[in-house]
């Protein structure tokens, strides 16, 4: 389907519609009443179909805006569609939760922020926002008034499985209920799991978040078009430069900014590096999950050289802060491009013996292969992205269906598997990596001569939809500006956002001792602390970390035994 | 104080970081770095720590969990607040759901307690190794 038969399907649905406006290529907004909103968004995912990204919350000044933003991968379009609900006393609208359970969280959050009710929302449980959070405070709300004295200050020792009031629990005692977190491996987000479990066998999964929400969206509005990527560059220390780039490609969207060639072919030599080193990163943690802890210190032994390159040319190992609005802050200096290709080839000669230890070896295949499935019908409900889909059989990459950067210009292909299992993400992000050395090859010998960037005066007033793919997979961002100097709305949706739900599609009919590796496999930006614990009924430590570590191990030792 | 000397066991809590001082904190451990040739290891239990390694900008949802992660710890218990936004919020300082920064949350519980800052965005793991010899240093 190209660009006009997408618009004529749309148009299938042009009497729910208020306005239908395309500013710029590939960005279709699409307006309507809140009434409509459920009619419109089963059309959208159902019958175009679309791919789910996120829901933005917005309070304008005469109402509440809900944008739908979906992507129609095959031509790179993103399609925003606007709910606009008049009430602002009591706030509400349909939730389209009940067929699309990727907009669950989402959902939740937008509650959390902005005091919307979404009706017949099958689990309106606080998401985002602290137990302690006072009721009633919506922070996203312009004339939101924040308790100036935080009031968290109880003191009594709570056994982690109260983290979450009694009230909020779905799942019921009479089954064990084992919690994992809030410390534990998946630290990214810091979240924590709750797994029913049928003796061995996970029967559900429940996950609450907030412990690593600093509010971004709200400190963003407080800066500067120009400061904000340093912002969002500590979304996630290790997408650190996907972030910025998706922010600067909803800015520059927005301004109709087109940066230097060489800015572009900087930016992706950047980005690629920060994948190389994220992937290994994965590949190290993922073989400590399952006991080989001899491929957790090569890997993290190989990531280092893509360290110091990155602090060769952008001044720090991690949060490079080189990405801004028009351009770039530094230049690669020519005389270190036959350093970074010296280096990427040593890297590549490590990475080739590694990727043959790990994908030849017998018992890692035995391990690996068949454990936490997310199937291709899964991966589309909860619209994954990223290594996580591309394992699935959804061969989605933004760097592909949308290009940014220089992505357009460069040879290189997308990785995908069918088989959805850990072991299929494990051979994408490996493969990824050596197409990603190959990019970064091909950037520095066709790096165009000129100026890294051009000057930005004034951001018109309008919005914007950018996203990059990350190591972990789409970042999206959306930038609304009216014409000030900072943006009025700014929405982040990182990539671990809609993978980290699917653990509900993955873990379930799982072995405890398989849960590690499969939660780890979305590579939810976890480091490899031990702060992770099984806790029973009453709240007895039963498994800490080091328990189901070791449950891990075995599993694999028991493999490898069988196999000799 | 002797004992924490030599091979401090550290316990590592994330409190609503981004992550890269949790990673430089993991790359002091892997081959490059390799703190454990002088006795010192991450544990998996606060009780079995003489120093905890606390990141981030303390969310209000993480505050009570750090202080009952400090409580556990045997005393005394040497805090190394890592990273810009244990020290002082760093660029969140503003940020609603922000309660800190550790020493503020720390001090609440324990207006004695040992804090060594380790400043940077992240700090170097050269950084964090030489905030921990210092620190062990003038104990």
């Amino acid at each position: 389907m190209n660009q006009e038969e997408l618009n004529n399907k749309l148009e299938e649905i042009r009497d729910k519609l208020t306005a239908i406006e395309q500013p710029v290529d590939n960005r279709i907004y699409l307006s309507c009443e809140a009434g409509n909103s459920y009619a419109v968004n089963k059309f959208l995912f159902e019958d175009v179909p679309l791919r789910f990204v996120i829901a933005t919350g917005v309070d304008s000044d005469d109402c509440f805006e809900v944008l739908y933003h979906y992507a129609y991968d095959q031509i790179g379009c993103m399609v925003t569609l606007k709910a606009f609900i008049r009430d602002r006393e009591n706030p509400a609208i349909e939730s389209i939760a009940p067929f699309l359970p990727a907009a669950e969280w989402i959902e939740r959050e937008i509650h959390d922020v902005l005091g919307i009710d979404f009706r017949n929302h099958p689990d309106m449980r606080r998401l985002i926002l602290s137990d302690d959070w006072p009721e009633g405070v919506y922070p996203l709300r312009k004339d939101a008034k924040m308790p100036a004295e935080r009031p968290d200050g109880e003191s009594s020792s709570r056994p982690m499985v109260q983290s979450q009031s009694p009230a909020r629990r779905t799942v019921k005692l009479s089954k064990p209920v084992l919690p994992v977190g809030p410390f534990h491996p998946l630290q990214e987000e810091m979240e924590f799991f709750q797994l029913s479990v049928d003796g061995e066998i996970v029967t559900d999964i429940d996950m609450r978040i907030s412990y690593n929400h600093r509010g971004i969206e709200k400190i963003s509005e407080s800066l500067q078009f120009d400061q904000v990527p340093f912002l969002v560059s500590r979304i996630c220390g290790i997408c650190s430069a996907s972030h910025p780039l998706a922010y600067v490609n909803a800015v520059e969207e927005i301004a109709g900014i087109t940066p230097p060639d060489r800015a572009q072919y900087v930016r992706t030599i950047i980005a690629e590096l920060e994948r190389i080193h994220s992937h290994i990163l994965w590949v190290g943690l993922a073989g400590h999950f399952i006991g080989y802890d001899t491929v957790f210190m090569w890997a993290w032994k190989y990531r280092e050289p893509v360290l110091d390159l990155l602090e060769e040319i952008t001044g720090n190992r991690n949060n490079y802060g080189n990405v801004k609005v028009g351009g770039c802050r530094e230049d690669i200096p020519d005389e270190l491009k036959p350093k970074i290709a010296k280096e990427l080839d040593e890297i590549e000669k490590k990475m080739e013996m590694l990727t043959k230890a790990v994908l030849d070896d017998p018992i890692l295949h035995a391990r690996l292969k068949g454990v936490g499935v997310l199937s291709k019908e899964d991966a589309i409900r909860y619209a994954v992205t990223g290594p996580t889909a591309r394992g699935s059989g959804v061969a989605i990459d933004v760097r592909r269906d949308d290009p940014y950067a220089a992505y357009g210009d460069l040879d290189w292909n997308v990785i995908g598997q069918l088989e959805g299992d850990v072991f299929a993400k494990a051979v994408v992000r490996l493969l990824e990596t050596f197409e990603s050395i190959k990019m970064v090859k091909e950037a520095l010998d066709k790096l165009p001569k000129g100026p890294v960037a051009v000057e930005v005066k004034e951001i018109p007033p309008g919005e914007g939809c950018g996203h990059a793919e990350a190591p972990r997979g789409e970042t999206f961002h959306y930038v609304r500006s009216d014409g000030g100097n900072r943006p009025v709305r700014h929405k982040v949706r990182a990539p671990s956002y809609v993978n980290v739900p699917s653990f509900r599609a993955s873990c379930i009919g799982q072995h405890i001792a398989d849960v590690t590796i499969t939660l780890a496999a979305v590579d939810p930006c976890y480091s490899c602390t031990e702060r992770l614990a099984v806790v029973d009924s009453h709240g007895n430590v039963a498994h800490d970390y080091d328990a189901l570590l070791k449950l891990s191990r075995e599993k694999t030792e028991r493999i490898r035994k069988e196999m000799l | 104080m002797w004992s924490l000397k030599k091979s401090p066991w550290v316990f590592h809590v994330n409190t609503g970081a981004c992550n890269n001082c949790d990673i430089e904190i993991v790359n002091c451990l892997t081959p490059k770095f390799d703190v454990e040739r002088f006795g010192i290891k991450l544990v998996g239990s606060p009780r079995h720590a003489d120093a905890l390694l606390v990141t981030g900008v303390v969310t209000a949802q993480a505050a009570p969990r750090l202080r009952e992660v400090y409580r556990q710890t045997s005393k005394p218990c040497v805090v190394f607040a890592t990273g810009a936004c244990a020290c002082d919020k760093g660029i969140f300082a503003t940020g609603y759901h922000v309660v800190g920064p550790v020493d503020k949350i720390i001090r609440e519980i324990d207006p004695t307690a040992i804090i060594v800052y380790v400043p940077g965005c992240p700090p170097k793991p050269e950084a964090i190794i030489s905030g921990v010899v210092q620190a062990l240093s003038v104990l």
